[in-house]
């Protein structure tokens, strides 16, 4: 059995600053008899600012430091959140909280192409979400657990190692209880591995069964059942920006981490979506920005989205300042698997990519982009229709009929009763008379027409048959 | 006798119009006197052409034939901001497969669309009516069609040709009873500017079709 866990150290300011490359000290807060530093950044770290430090202190060094309340929800949301992108690894994922993750790794062993890409992998992967990680990979879920929290990264290939890079740790590292912490110190046991040496009947009439078990566990002596977490059915995820963005190009890098994990809840299900639907919030009672994005097939690919993202985006004007960016992803679809030629040279015509349509759609507005179909009718009008593009059947049409139609039939003026446009028309000897639709309300009773103009133009005309039986043109054959 | 044809007359001498090597291919226009006249015989392809007309739309029926031709391919016909709707009727008879072709309204950003359908590849053949064109926007869309190797047809009116263009083609077009009358005004390497085409398309389309008869549904179903 092969564990991975992965501790996330600054998870607490990660939650805030994961959006954003921060340049000024923010520091996050631990509640206390006296308020003090639990993580602060690295602009805050050059200033002297040290995690545990009161707070008082830390305001001393830095004046313009913000501080930040613990945001235990949003911990636990991002820690979700991780859990559903490390589908791709395993589907045995367990949540540690506050902050790691521990999952069963033994199957996923020989696809990722063995430990050691699998740890680096990983460890790359939570990197590139904008979280700091420590990942070890060992045999029992628990050893590998407190490994990574106590700064012991890298792969623990067996049970003799993992003793050893227990027997290193402090013994704070076992879950002991600060009294039973005191009363071993005063023994002069500070490691885990002194502890291990004695004879576990005494340590447990002086500790308790409670830490003894605990260290089986951790040793692989008992077993050590986790409870899996379930991904949810879809995906949201929102990220606190740590300052107000008031430039809309900023929010692209946000949303990059916002899309990452998107990716991974996904590929994790071998699914893609077609909406993702984004609410930037504002705050201060302005009603939040929203819009959504869609494909013409479901699209796993972030690096898709973050283009037609971009592409929105640059068109989007905010009444306010953005706080906190929301996705919400409700239509996951399995992903089509991708069709293979078996004779790549013989396809037969395809239809073409999507993507560019997808692409223009962001941009222009959904309505935008159309394609053009047949309709069986005899009116002219209601003898097209659109449609979706690339959904229109082929062959087909009529030879007689013009290349472009007015939507609008545009009355001509007449002249001795003749119609008259930039000068006088030849009607020609051919009229085409077209009577039909009474049944729909939408009924046509029309001569027409190709006229000739002076200088050889060829227009498509008619003649209204009822009421003021006036002239129009309807199309030109260029 | 015209001076193109007193030099026509003579085979010692060779003219820079001629084909050179690294000429590539082109889209035959449908238009055997036109492809005669173009170093590509056809649309200039991975390039960008652009087609001066009187009023707009005039000379949607020049490239008709390419199009049609185009659609064979998996790629996409993008028609950007028509001056009218292109009727799916007469396009579908001039053998054109409607399921290839992408009508796009691009309010003032037809430059952006056109380079997008240009530069992703995805496009046998981008045409675009209308709009402002500075000369920078115009060399955008060269190197878009350079990129994406579709060919790019501009349709402008014809006040254009005084200004100044990176087009590998410029061709001014009048209706006429033939059909068009086609100018020659510019084609990349020089060379036979000014020459003058009649090109049948009256011809190409000649309007078949029972045009006499009456129609008149016999049930309302």
């Amino acid at each position: 059995m092969h564990w991975l866990a992965i501790h996330l150290p600054a998870l607490p300011l990660e939650v805030y600053t994961r959006a954003l490359e921060v340049e000024t000290p923010l520091a996050v807060s631990r509640r206390g008899k006296v308020e003090r530093v639990l993580l602060c950044n690295r602009p805050a770290a050059e200033r002297g600012v040290r995690p545990g430090q009161p707070l008082g202190g830390a305001l001393a060094l830095a004046a313009d430091l913000r501080v930040l309340p613990r945001k235990p929800d949003a911990e636990r949301s991002a820690l979700e959140r991780l859990a559903a992108w490390c589908a791709r690894f395993s589907s045995q994922v367990s949540l540690e909280p506050p902050q790691a993750l521990v999952l069963e790794a033994a199957r996923s062993l020989q696809l990722f192409g063995g430990a050691k890409s699998l740890l680096g992998q990983a460890a790359g992967g939570v990197t590139g979400l904008g979280y700091a990680a420590r990942c070890c990979l060992a045999p029992t879920p628990g050893g590998a657990l407190v490994l990574a929290a106590w700064g012991g990264e890298g792969l623990i290939p067996d049970g003799d190692s993992l003793r050893a890079a227990l027997s290193r740790l402090p013994l704070a590292a076992l879950d002991l209880r600060e009294r039973s912490l005191a009363d071993l110190g005063h023994m002069g046991l500070l490691q885990v591995g002194d502890l291990l040496r004695l004879p576990r009947s005494g340590l447990a009439e002086r500790l308790g069964q409670g830490p003894i078990r605990h260290l089986e566990r951790l040793l692989g002596e008992a077993p050590d059942p986790r409870r899996y977490f379930e991904p949810p059915a879809r995906y949201r995820g929102r990220i606190e920006l740590p300052a107000e963005l008031e430039r809309v190009d900023a929010l692209v890098f946000p949303c990059r981490h916002l899309l990452g994990e998107l990716a991974g809840f996904l590929r994790g299900r071998q699914a893609g979506v077609q909406r993702l639907r984004w609410c930037l919030y504002h705050g201060d009672g302005i009603e939040d920005t929203g819009f959504t994005l869609g494909t013409a097939r479901p699209e796993g690919n972030p690096a898709r989205w973050l283009d037609l993202l971009r592409e929105r985006l640059e068109r989007l004007q905010l009444p306010a300042p953005v706080r906190a960016v929301a996705l919400d992803v409700a239509d996951i679809r399995p992903l089509a698997p991708g069709s293979w030629e078996l004779f790549p040279g013989l396809d037969c015509p395809q239809a073409p990519a999507p993507d560019l349509l997808d692409h223009l759609r962001a941009r222009l507005g959904a309505e935008s982009v159309r394609g053009l179909a047949l309709a069986a009718d005899h009116r002219p009008e209601r003898a097209w229709r659109w449609c979706p593009p690339g959904e229109a059947a082929s062959g087909g049409g009529r030879g007689d009929r013009p290349l472009w139609l007015l939507l609008e039939p545009l009355p001509l003026e007449t002249r001795d009763r003749r119609p008259w446009w930039d000068g006088e028309l030849d009607l020609g000897r051919e009229r085409e008379r077209i009577e039909t639709g009474w049944w729909d309300g939408f009924d046509v009773a029309r001569d027409y027409f190709v006229a000739t103009t002076g200088r050889g133009e060829r227009l498509w005309i008619y003649r209204e048959l009822k009421g003021p039986r006036g002239w129009f043109l309807h199309g030109l054959f260029a | 006798m015209s001076l193109d044809q007193l030099i026509n007359k003579r085979q010692d001498l060779w003219r820079g119009r001629a084909v050179s090597p690294a000429t590539p291919r082109g889209v035959p226009t449908g238009f055997a006197a036109l492809d005669a006249l173009l170093p590509w015989r056809g649309w200039p392809p991975g390039a960008l052409s652009e087609i001066l007309e009187g009023r707009s739309g005039a000379a949607f029926a020049l490239v008709q034939p390419a199009l049609a031709r185009l659609s064979s391919e998996a790629r996409w016909l993008l028609l950007i901001a028509p001056p009218f709707v292109p009727y799916a009727p007469a396009l579908a008879a001039a053998g054109l497969d409607l399921s290839r072709l992408a009508v796009v309204e691009a309010g003032n950003e037809t430059a952006w669309a056109a380079e997008q359908g240009l530069r992703s590849g995805a496009c046998s053949a981008v045409l675009a009516w209308g709009g402002r064109w500075e000369t920078s926007a115009l060399r955008r869309l060269q190197l878009a069609a350079e990129t994406g190797g579709g060919i790019a047809l501009l349709f402008r009116n014809a006040a254009a040709a005084r200004e100044h263009s990176p087009a590998a083609l410029r061709l001014g077009v009048r209706p006429s009873m033939a059909g068009a009358e086609v100018t020659l005004l510019k084609q990349r390497g020089g060379g036979g500017a000014g020459a003058v085409l009649e090109v049948p398309i009256r011809e190409r389309f000649p309007l078949a079709g029972a045009r006499k008869q009456t129609q008149i549904p016999l049930n309302a179903t």
